[in-house]
């Protein structure tokens, strides 16, 4: 019996203070997932809780036939879109934030390939996913970023095998506008700046 | 308007792979513990509403839905081309005996 199995065990067996057991092991990987379609620190926070509060509700649906991360990589995925649509309801009152200056120059270098730190890309990519609707980004992110199949995604997200692959390519597609887009716009400042 | 390059695209996916995820809180876990002792188990989580399965559903509700339409006309058409009275007679049938019968006029 694995350790997950074991701490699940006890704690149908009313051994509560073992779910900390259970979120010590598994909070990483929650705040992973998370940390693909939210880049504020609190926010992630507050949805990693929300996962495992749901997580806990739901204890009892865990048959335990698939490994449990997966079971609640799932949850995570669900809380993760339902937070995209609640921010799409919202209206944005401060406006999208603007590509920094490393982010700007990757993009002016057009197909050669350049270094841009981990954090301007996800910042740039983050930037551009805000176009998406959020199935289409939680699709797209589940493959590209965390390099899931098509029946993973199928499992979180309950969307069909046929309407993941369409989502993926016109997400995809919507994507290279955006970020076309910009790389015009950054084109257009240099062009713009006067030389010294 | 330009486009931005597949493999420009995928540069930057494979970038924004490399930022470290964030590091939970230490007290993290004590913290969900707390949270968790108020909530009941056993209600259902994570789950879609109507409208988001609707919504999943779609193409197959739509692909099912024109399947039947495609059925039901080379049905009627196989039994037109048969001799046999088709859906359309059928339904005729049915509305001049059964729902609009002459009966139900007479005053």
């Amino acid at each position: 019996m694995n350790d997950d199995a074991e701490l699940l065990e006890r704690i149908r067996n009313g051994a509560t203070d073992d779910f900390a057991g259970i979120v010590h092991r598994h909070q990483g990987r929650v705040f992973a997932i998370l940390h693909r379609y939210e880049r504020d620190a609190h926010k992630i926070e507050d949805l990693a809780q929300e996962t495992f509060v749901k997580a806990w509700r739901a204890l009892d649906q865990f048959d335990g036939r698939a490994p449990f991360d997966h079971w609640l990589s799932k949850i995570a995925v669900r809380v993760a879109l339902d937070h995209l649509r609640r921010e799409k309801r919202r209206p944005n009152e401060v406006g999208l934030p603007e590509p920094g200056d490393d982010a700007l120059d990757w993009l002016r270098r057009g197909d050669e390939k350049s270094e841009l730190e981990g954090r301007a890309a996800a910042e740039l990519l983050d930037l551009a996913m805000r176009e998406l609707s959020p199935l289409d980004r939680v699709v797209i992110t589940m493959q590209e970023m965390e390099g899931r199949s098509v029946k993973e995604i199928c499992e979180a997200t309950g969307a069909s095998g046929v309407a993941v692959r369409v989502r993926a390519l016109r997400a995809r597609g919507k994507l290279r506008r955006v970020l076309g887009k910009l790389m015009n716009e950054a084109n257009e400042q240099t062009q713009a700046e006067p030389t010294l | 308007m330009r486009q931005m390059n597949k493999r420009k695209l995928n540069q930057l996916f494979e970038l924004a792979r490399n930022e470290p995820a964030p590091v939970p809180p230490a007290d993290f876990p004590a913290d969900m513990l707390r949270a968790i002792l108020r909530e009941p188990r056993g209600t259902v989580a994570g789950e879609l509403t109507i409208f988001d399965r609707l919504n999943l559903l779609f193409p197959r509700i739509a692909f099912a839905a024109v399947a039947i339409i495609i059925l039901c006309i080379a049905l009627d058409c196989g039994l037109t081309a048969t001799g046999m009275p088709g859906l359309h007679d059928g339904l005729s049938q049915i509305s001049a005996q059964w729902l609009l019968t002459p009966d139900e006029f007479q005053l």
